[in-house]
């Protein structure tokens, strides 16, 4: 992916948070919140495994987590402020999950943001 | 009856106030340092306003709410606000003051004039107005606040002419609540960003002067532009621009632009504009 940020709201550029998709990812969105809890962080920490098949996650839901698999976590339902928490629980960060959603690294993401355009509604893009 | 004196539009994100608290231990970085000279006109007109009740129409980042219940239109009434933790733990502040008195008031002109609040009698705050709080206010904070919180994490969000709309009667019930308490409306979302997809990052500085050389006295215009073409333009989370509608709807139009400023430190639009009334 280059820098170039087009004027859609198509995926992957970007993924609408819709109620279909709140439905879709209804349990892993849930998850995420639970570690607004100190205590709950802690003993996903501790067993990180045991943590999700108790917050009723699938297989295919832990792999992606396990993996760190931001892109594949918003795609499948998880709300980005959501996975933000998972990300702030095991040391990341927004730009972990940014980086990944662009397809770079975060130093190289970091450098080339803000990612400027320039147009006004009315306006030519 | 209370007096709005005046209101402002102002940006929030989780690095402002994260960067306001590493800059005042130990110098701001270059881009915050910005964001925080650009704030000091405001800190400044607030202590010439000296306003007695704030109101503060925000949005919840799924800090408080989630989505079990989330409701589209909500209201604090409560005696005080805890700062809800992130993920990260809390930031060293207190809990914001709540009035409850207000809070009910406001309830009731709201609902029984057909906007249905969700109560909210326990809401814990959070970027969305503690990121930029600490800015503007000394500590110990003892103007009471009135918060409403707006979904704005998932769609279908409420529409332009409905949070313009319920500016417009919450300035009304602001209008008649007993006592002559100055009083600021303040509205707060984040100007253009984008923080997931592979647009992340995207930054539309035009866009963001655009809509503030526009909200004072041409903000029907704005409101009239489709939410989608805001997204389009300036990223998802544009869309909180929404809420600023409110701010304005609360004021009259025979108001003076006291300060502008606007900055893009690093992902989202740093934006403030304040409102006074001529009759304060």
């Amino acid at each position: 992916m280059s820098n170039s940020v087009p004027f859609n709201l198509d995926p992957p550029g970007t993924y609408i948070y819709t109620g279909e998709m709140a439905s879709k990812g209804y349990q892993l969105t849930r998850f995420g919140l639970s570690l607004r809890k100190p205590a709950n962080r802690e003993k996903f920490l501790a067993d990180e495994v045991g943590y999700m098949r108790d917050a009723g996650l699938s297989d295919a839901e832990i792999a992606l987590v396990r993996t760190r698999d931001w892109t594949g976590l918003i795609q499948a339902g998880g709300h980005l402020q959501a996975m933000l928490k998972v990300a702030a629980t095991v040391g990341q960060n927004l730009w972990h999950i940014g980086a990944h959603n662009a397809g770079m690294e975060v130093e190289e993401l970091m450098k080339i943001t803000p990612r400027k355009v320039r147009a006004v509604p009315g306006g030519k893009d | 009856m209370a007096r709005i004196v005046g209101g402002f539009g102002i940006s929030h994100t989780p690095s402002m106030g994260m960067e306001y608290d590493k800059g005042m231990a130990k110098g701001f970085d270059p881009r915050w340092q910005k964001w925080f000279d650009g704030t000091r006109a405001v800190k400044a007109w607030l202590e010439k306003i000296r306003p007695e009740r704030l109101v503060i129409v925000y949005n919840d980042h799924l800090n408080h709410f989630d989505f079990d219940a989330y409701p589209t239109l909500a209201i604090g009434v409560a005696p005080s606000f805890r700062q809800a933790d992130e993920g990260w733990g809390p930031r060293p502040f207190p809990s914001l003051v709540g009035d409850v008195d207000l809070g009910w008031h406001l309830t009731n002109r709201l609902v029984r004039g057909g906007y249905d609040l969700t109560v909210c009698q326990d809401l814990a705050v959070d970027h969305g107005i503690y990121s930029w709080f600490p800015y503007l206010f000394d500590t110990p904070w003892d103007i009471p606040i009135v918060p409403l919180a707006i979904n704005m994490v998932r769609h279908p969000i409420p529409t332009n002419e409905r949070l313009h709309g319920l500016g417009k009667a919450l300035g009304e019930a602001i209008r008649s609540f007993p006592g002559d308490q100055r009083t600021v409306v303040i509205s707060t979302g984040g100007m253009s960003h984008q923080i997931s997809g592979a647009r992340f990052g995207i930054a539309n500085e035009a866009l963001d002067e655009f809509f503030l050389s526009k909200i004072k006295d041409d903000v029907q215009e704005l409101v009239d532009i489709p939410q989608e073409e805001m997204m389009r333009l300036g990223g998802t989370e544009a869309s909180e621009l929404a809420i600023w509608f409110s701010m304005r709807g609360a004021l009259s139009d025979n108001l003076v632009e006291r300060h502008r400023y606007y900055t893009f430190p690093a992902i989202t639009g740093c934006g403030v504009i304040v409102l006074e009334e001529k009759a304060a």
